[in-house]
Parts: C-alpha cells; sequence; structure tokens
C-alpha cells in the first residue's frame, strides 16, 4: 500500500472516534434542543390557554357583577333589562345576554323585546342541568344560536338568592372574540393555534376562523385529549399536513387549546443539526485527506527520486542525489545516501586504478542465465574496445589460445565439482590483432542455500610479462646450464690428452716416438685450454665491466697486415687461399684487444671454410670510420642464425669437436670489444653454403702528425662500461 | 681370454691417441673410431674384447655405440669415459652403468685406473 493510503487511513481512524463523540454528542444536542423547543413551544400554549381562560374569566365577572344587581331580588325583569342593555353595549364580543329560570326557560332576553315568547335554553343546551347543579359559573360549548343562526358560545352565571339558585344569567358571547385574542398571540403564521370547547368544536383558529368554527378538531388532537389533558403529540393537521402540537385543556374552563407546528418547523432544528454535524465531518475528512496528500506527496516524492537515482546509479549512470525534500529526515537520507555513493566511487575508482596497475579485470559468470559480464579492464586485456564484449562463455572461449581452452574448463569445472572455493588457472588468449599474452585467473564460486552453483566470479592479470620475463629468465638459465656443461667438457677433454700424455711419459722411453707425441700433445693441449681460459677470463672481465682498454695510435691497416704475416709464416694458412687489401687507416685504439678481435675472425674463418677455400681480409677508410672486414668462402649462416651470431655461447649447428672446439666466446669478444671502442660488429651471409663475412667498424682518427701531440698529453683512458648480455 | 684389443671411441684425437699409445706399451692392439657409428664399422672389421667410448660425440654418441654393441657384440666389454657434458655427472655415468657399460671413468682421469679397471675386466 502506498504512504498517501497510509497517511488517509491514519487520518480516517483519527477521526472516527472523533466522529463517534461528534455524533453522540450531536445526538444529545438535537434532542436538547428539540426538547428545548418543545417546552418552549408548550410554555406558549399554556400562555394562551390561560389568556383563553382570561377572557373567558373576564366574561365570567362582568356577569357576576350583572347577577348581584338587587333588581334580580325582586324579579324586576324591566330594570334589569336596561341595565343588561347597558352591560350588553360595553361588551362588543357579546351578542345577547340572556335571563333564564332553573328550568331552562328564560324570563328575559335581550333579542327579543319584552313580552315576546322566550325559548327555554334547556332544550338547546345539553349541559344546562349540569351548571345550574354546579351553582357555579360555567362555559357552555358552541352551539348554533337559534336567534342569529351562527355559533356561539354561553357563558353562565348562577344567580344566588339565599343561598339558592334563582336564575340563571348566560352571556351570549360570539367566537370572533377568541378569534382577535389568538391573533394578538403572534403566533408563527405556518404555526396553527386552535381553542376547542369542551366538546372538542373549533371555537376560534388562527387559520381560517370563519371556515372552521364549529367544526370538531381533529382525530388524532381528539384522541391526544382522551389520553392526557396536555401534552405534544406528532400528527396531521385537517389539511393533512405533518405537525407536532403541543395543547393544553384548562382545568378550569375544560376549554383546550393546541397549536399544530409544521414538523418541519421542528425537525429543521433537528436537520440544521446533523447538517452541520455531517458538514463539519465531510470537511474533516476533505481536510485530513488533502493534508494527508499533501504530506504524502512531501515523503513520496523525495523518496520516489532516490529510489530512482540508486536504479540510475545502479546501471552505472552518473546520477546525483536529490537534495530538495522538505522533510528533514528525508533530506538527512539523501545526504547520507549521496556521501555514501561518493565513498563507493572512491573506492570503485582506487580499485580500478589498482585493477588498471596490475593489468587486471573482472568477470562474473551468472550460472543460471549463462550470461557473462567483463568489465572494461578485461575487455582492454583482450584487445577489445570497452563495451564489445559478445557477454556469453562462448564469446570468452573464441579467444582462448585452442591449445589451452581444455586445461580452462577443467580447472573452472573442478571449481564447481569440488568443495574448492577457488580456481587458479593460466592460459593464453589471443587478441583480435593477433597477438598472443599470457593471462592469470582466478575465479570464485558462490552457492545459494541448497549449494547449488549460482555465480562465479574471477579475476584476470595480464601476466604476459611475467611469462616473458619467466621465459628469458629459463632460456638464459638453460644457456648458462649449456655453456657450463660445455665448459666442463671442453676443459676435460685437454685435461684428460694431458694426464694420458703425461702418463705416457712417465711409462714410455723417453727419447722414443710415443714420448714424442707425448710432448706434442702437451704442448698442444696447453695451448688449446689457455686459449680457451684466456677467452673465457675476457668475456666475464667485459660483462663484469672490469676490462680495461690501453689505447695508442696506430695504423689499423699494417697492423693487419702483420698478422696475416705472422699466421702465414706460422703455417696457419697452409689449406686455405689468404688474401688481404689494407689502407693505412689511423686508430686510437687498445692495440692488444685489437688484435684480438683479427686473432679471432681469422680463426673462425680458418675453422668455417673448408681446405682450398679462400680468406679475404680488408681495411679501409669510410665516413670517418676505420672498417675491418674477414671475408670466407665457407660454410656460410643461415639466416635465423644470423642474428644471434654475437651472442655468447652460441656455435654454430655441427660445428668442429675435438681438439678444434670453443666456447662460442669468439664472436661475443669480437662485438663486446669493438662496442668498448666505441665502434661496431656486424656479421652477413648469402645463407648456408654461400660463405660469411664479418666487419668491424672502429672510430678512424687523421694521421699521426696532426694528432700525436694531442694524444701524446693525454692519459691512458680507462674505460669502464658496462655491457648488457 | 686374455683382453688383447681394445677400440677408443672419442672425437678428442690428442686424448685417444695419446692413450692409444698409452695401452699399446701394456700390450694391448688398440683401433680408433670418433663417433659411434665408426665405432660399430671398425668393430665389425677388427673386432676388440673391450670398447672405451667418450659419451659426447658429433653425429653418432656414445649411448648410440653402447646400445649398438649391446645388441651386436653383446660380448664386449664397455668402458665409459666422459667429459660429462652435462651438469648432472653422476646421473650420466649412472645412466651409462644402466646400459650396460662396466666400468665409468670422469675426465680427466687417473689413467693406471684404467689399466687397473681393463685388468679386471679380463675374465
Amino acid at each position: 500500500m502506498r504512504l498517501r493510503a497510509y497517511l488517509v487511513s491514519l487520518a480516517l481512524a483519527t477521526l472516527l472516534p472523533v466522529a463517534i463523540f461528534a455524533a453522540v454528542v450531536g445526538y444529545f444536542l438535537v434532542k436538547e434542543q428539540r426538547d428545548t423547543f418543545r417546552r418552549g413551544a408548550e410554555a406558549r400554549t399554556l400562555a394562551v390557554s390561560t389568556a383563553v381562560d382570561a377572557e373567558l374569566n373576564g366574561s365570567i365577572a362582568t356577569l357576576l357583577a350583572l347577577s348581584t344587581l338587587p333588581a334580580l331580588d325582586d324579579g324586576d325583569f324591566a330594570a334589569f333589562r336596561v341595565r343588561a342593555e347597558r352591560i350588553l353595549a360595553t361588551q362588543p364580543a357579546w351578542s345577547n345576554i340572556n335571563l333564564a329560570m332553573p328550568s331552562g326557560q328564560q324570563v328575559m332576553n335581550l333579542q327579543r323585546p319584552p313580552g315576546a315568547p322566550l325559548p327555554d335554553s334547556s332544550q338547546f343546551d345539553a349541559d344546562w342541568q349540569d351548571a345550574v347543579e354546579r351553582r357555579a359559573p360555567v362555559v357552555s360549548d358552541l352551539v348554533v344560536s337559534p336567534i342569529t343562526g351562527q355559533w356561539d358560545y354561553a357563558v353562565r352565571v348562577p344567580v344566588l338568592r339565599d343561598g339558592a339558585v334563582r336564575f340563571v344569567l348566560s352571556a351570549v358571547v360570539r367566537p370572533e372574540s377568541l378569534s382577535k385574542l389568538l391573533q394578538a398571540q403572534n403566533i408563527p403564521a405556518d404555526w396553527v393555534g386552535v381553542v376547542l370547547d369542551r366538546g372538542g368544536r373549533i371555537v376560534a383558529r388562527t387559520a381560517n376562523p370563519e371556515g372552521t368554527v364549529g367544526q370538531p378538531a381533529s382525530q388524532s388532537l381528539r384522541e391526544a385529549l382522551t389520553r392526557a389533558s396536555s401534552g405534544w403529540f406528532p400528527g396531521r393537521t385537517i389539511e393533512n399536513t405533518a405537525v407536532y402540537t403541543p395543547y393544553r385543556r384548562s382545568a378550569a374552563s375544560g376549554w383546550v387549546f393546541a397549536m399544530d407546528i409544521p414538523a418541519s418547523t421542528v425537525n429543521a432544528v433537528a436537520w440544521r443539526g446533523i447538517a452541520l454535524l455531517v458538514a463539519g465531518l465531510l470537511g474533516a475528512i476533505a481536510l485530513a485527506i488533502a493534508l494527508a496528500r499533501v504530506v504524502g506527496r512531501r515523503l513520496s516524492a523525495p523518496i520516489a527520486e532516490l529510489a530512482r537515482t540508486s536504479e540510475a546509479l545502479g546501471r552505472g549512470e552518473p546520477a546525483r542525489v536529490p537534495d530538495t525534500a522538505q522533510v528533514r529526515e528525508l533530506r538527512v537520507l539523501a545526504q547520507t545516501f549521496q556521501s555514501c555513493i561518493d565513498a563507493m566511487r572512491e573506492r570503485e575508482d582506487r580499485l580500478r586504478m589498482a585493477l588498471d596497475a596490475g593489468r587486471m579485470g573482472t568477470w562474473e559468470w551468472n550460472v543460471r542465465t549463462g550470461a557473462v559480464i567483463w568489465s572494461q579492464d578485461l575487455e582492454a586485456i583482450h584487445g577489445m574496445a570497452p563495451g564489445s564484449f559478445g557477454g556469453t562463455l562462448a564469446a570468452f572461449e573464441k579467444d582462448v589460445h585452442p591449445d589451452d581452452v581444455e586445461k580452462v574448463r577443467r580447472a573452472v569445472a573442478q571449481n564447481f565439482e569440488s568443495g574448492n572455493a577457488e580456481h587458479h588457472v593460466e592460459y593464453r588468449i589471443v587478441r583480435p590483432d593477433g597477438t598472443l599474452r599470457w593471462v592469470e585467473g582466478r575465479g570464485k564460486v558462490f552457492r545459494d542455500a541448497s549449494g547449488v552453483p549460482v555465480r562465479l566470479i574471477g579475476v584476470c592479470t595480464d601476466v604476459t610479462d611475467r611469462k616473458r620475463a619467466e621465459e628469458a629468465l629459463r632460456d638464459a638459465d638453460r644457456a648458462k646450464d649449456e655453456f657450463l656443461a660445455m665448459l666442463s667438457h671442453e676443459l676435460r677433454n685437454p685435461l684428460a690428452a694431458l694426464t694420458t700424455a703425461a702418463h705416457l711419459l712417465h711409462a714410455a722411453e723417453p727419447g722414443g716416438a710415443a714420448a714424442a707425441h707425448a710432448r706434442d700433445v702437451v704442448e698442444r693441449q696447453t695451448k688449446h685450454m689457455s686459449r680457451l681460459v684466456d677467452d673465457l677470463l675476457d668475456v666475464s672481465r667485459v660483462t663484469m665491466g672490469k676490462l680495461a682498454l690501453e689505447r695508442e695510435v696506430f695504423d689499423l691497416g699494417s697492423m693487419v697486415s702483420g698478422v696475416v704475416q705472422a699466421w702465414r709464416s706460422a703455417g696457419r694458412f697452409s689449406a686455405h687461399s689468404v688474401n688481404t687489401d689494407c689502407t693505412p687507416v689511423w686508430v686510437y685504439a687498445d692495440r692488444v684487444r685489437v688484435e684480438q678481435i683479427v686473432s679471432n675472425l681469422l680463426h673462425n674463418a680458418l675453422k668455417f671454410t673448408p681446405s682450398g677455400g679462400t680468406i679475404s681480409l680488408s681495411v679501409e677508410e669510410k665516413e670517418g670510420e676505420a672498417v675491418l672486414r674477414v671475408s670466407d668462402s665457407g660454410r656460410g649462416i643461415a639466416p635465423q642464425a644470423l642474428g644471434r651470431m654475437f651472442e655468447p655461447f652460441v656455435q654454430a649447428e655441427d660445428r668442429p669437436h675435438g681438439s678444434e672446439a670453443g666456447l662460442g666466446l669468439g664472436l661475443a669478444l669480437v662485438k663486446r670489444l669493438a662496442e668498448l671502442h666505441a665502434g661496431s660488429a656486424s656479421a652477413h651471409s648469402d645463407g648456408l653454403g654461400c660463405g660469411a663475412s664479418f666487419t668491424v667498424r672502429l672510430a678512424a682518427i687523421a694521421p699521426p702528425h696532426e694528432t700525436q701531440s694531442a694524444v701524446a698529453n693525454a692519459e691512458p683512458v680507462a674505460v669502464l662500461r658496462r655491457m648488457s648480455r | 681370454m686374455i683382453v688383447k684389443n681394445i677400440l677408443i671411441a672419442d672425437d678428442n684425437r690428442d686424448f685417444s691417441s695419446t692413450l692409444k699409445l698409452a695401452l699399446e706399451a701394456e700390450g694391448y692392439s688398440v683401433y680408433l673410431a670418433t663417433n659411434g657409428r665408426e665405432a660399430v664399422l671398425v668393430q665389425r672389421k677388427t673386432p676388440a674384447d673391450v670398447l672405451i667410448t667418450d659419451l659426447a660425440m658429433p653425429d653418432s654418441d656414445g649411448f648410440e655405440a653402447i646400445d649398438a654393441f649391446r645388441k651386436e657384440f653383446p660380448a664386449t666389454k664397455v668402458v665409459v669415459v666422459s667429459g660429462a657434458k652435462r651438469l648432472d655427472a653422476p646421473l650420466y655415468l649412472k645412466a651409462a652403468e644402466l646400459m650396460g657399460a662396466h666400468a665409468a671413468f670422469r675426465k680427466p682421469f687417473d689413467v693406471e685406473m684404467l689399466l687397473e679397471a681393463l685388468k679386471a675386466l679380463a675374465p
């Protein structure tokens, strides 16, 4: 349910007891008001009834006064008549005064001339006897007068003389008097006041008096009168309007006054009260709902915005938490949310930087859906544009080197099967541009409550550099191992020859052929070992940076010629044809080392050129450099070996063994020594069987008579240069 | 049977020729070969009672020689002398012994000891 609904429910729930309370109070209030109204109406009724009685009593009093006239003592009707006429003139409501015997026979009637026959009152007044016997004034009911033909009533007073009723004096009163009285009561126009005689006939009425006089009162009023002499009852008028009627029968006269009050008037009070209550309630409800909506909006809008923002953030969009809530708690929430996001962003950035620096990428595999998500770092490792990863396991395996796919699959499968939480595997990937990279992958399986794998998340690191370094190390190590093995072998063989020769020298005859042979072997092999040791030591020294050059100025061309000459004299060129082309080129270099260079190159040329082959040496100056070239028509160098010629320990395939074996250091030394002189060494061959040529370049200087003085003053410079292998 | 003929297979001529002289001084007849294949050929022509072979030789090394001799000349005793081209020398020699060599020497060795071993090989 929404927040607004909760608030509205809250408001309504609060209103409910109030509403109940208001209803209860309202009910009592309305009742009170009605009661008040009723009491008011009843009081009014009493007042009018009293006024009616007063009117009647007025008439009775006047008659009583008349009845005391002495003329009646003697029966002097004529004199009485005069007095009566005078009184009649003062009573506009009276229509007649008559005097009658207790039997009812009238003896004087102002409406008849004296001496005319007079009626008997008992004939038309049912209550005549009652009046006589009462010996008190009475008011008769309404009758149609035989004289006037109109409805009127009589007020009768017994004339008492000596304790006996001598006559009954009556005044005939027109009902109009009571009508006037009623009019004077200021009864509201829609109320109907009615005066009834003892018999229940209408004497006077505020509405339509002439039309209704003499009619019996309404059924309901007559029924009410039988129940009680005063009260209040709901009923209907003779015009059939719903009314409430307060009524009262006078105890004195027995006449009734009743007021028909339209029910609507009475009910109006109640309706007004109820209407007020309901209006108030509805107003309160409306207000409550309106307030609930406003408050709800103030609460739910910022909350909804927060939800939208976090959704956007979850998708990775850069959203800012809105800070505009009016409710303080929500504002605080938004602020803390924002700082939480900032902290997370910071952590994310740090993580990304770390991943970046470590060349790591992260991935996640949803086992159920099969979807794979890669971080941008991982895409970069795989050489893809950000966002271009296919999102499936197949898309990943596509990049893995075919030889490693099985290994990767097995590592992951093992992760799933066994309890180990983490798998670790190294594999190669092929980037879109074809380059190969080594990747180290670590993954962790996350399972749900029942142990079913749900997700696999992992980190991949580009370890190509490390792998290459490892490989290079291994290669270097292997090369060193091979070198040491070879060294061991190359040194042990001469030693074996020497020990055997030594034995022979012991065992054989001193002057014999065997002894001579042994001596030759000793000479040869010690020379050979000496060479080996020298080469080895030289290379070591150069590598450790401990080789010092002792430079001097000399002519390279003549030096080379000299070396060739010496070797030729020693007979070393017996199997080959060696020619030279040496032009004078002056250098400032270490003579001994340069000689070593020449020797090594010549030595190689002889070694790799079969008997009868040609070796050529040349020295020339070119572009400020002294260029020494040694070419042979020998075995040549395969193109793939060309680049590695000057690396130490590298030997030609199918190299000669036995006494002529070397350590593969000759060319390495040549290169190192040339570089120590700030020069260079290079090899060239058209391929196997096509001979080879080696070129060494050194800085040339001007011929001596120009530079001699400068050099003579200079100290021999020790050049220390660290060479990398 | 007295050991009379010896075949030396080694690519270091200075060594093998000197040893030949030393052995001849002791009364042996000595033939030379420079690799395993050559050793087999020489053996076929002039059979020797003992083969003294280096392990590291170009083209066809000592192991090949030992293997070939075991198959073709099972009666011939084999002595291994090696410059131990490999770093793990003891294992190398052990391997040779496992392959059927009767003795193994590491260069440089005392020639007297080799002579003793040859005498011991005589049944």
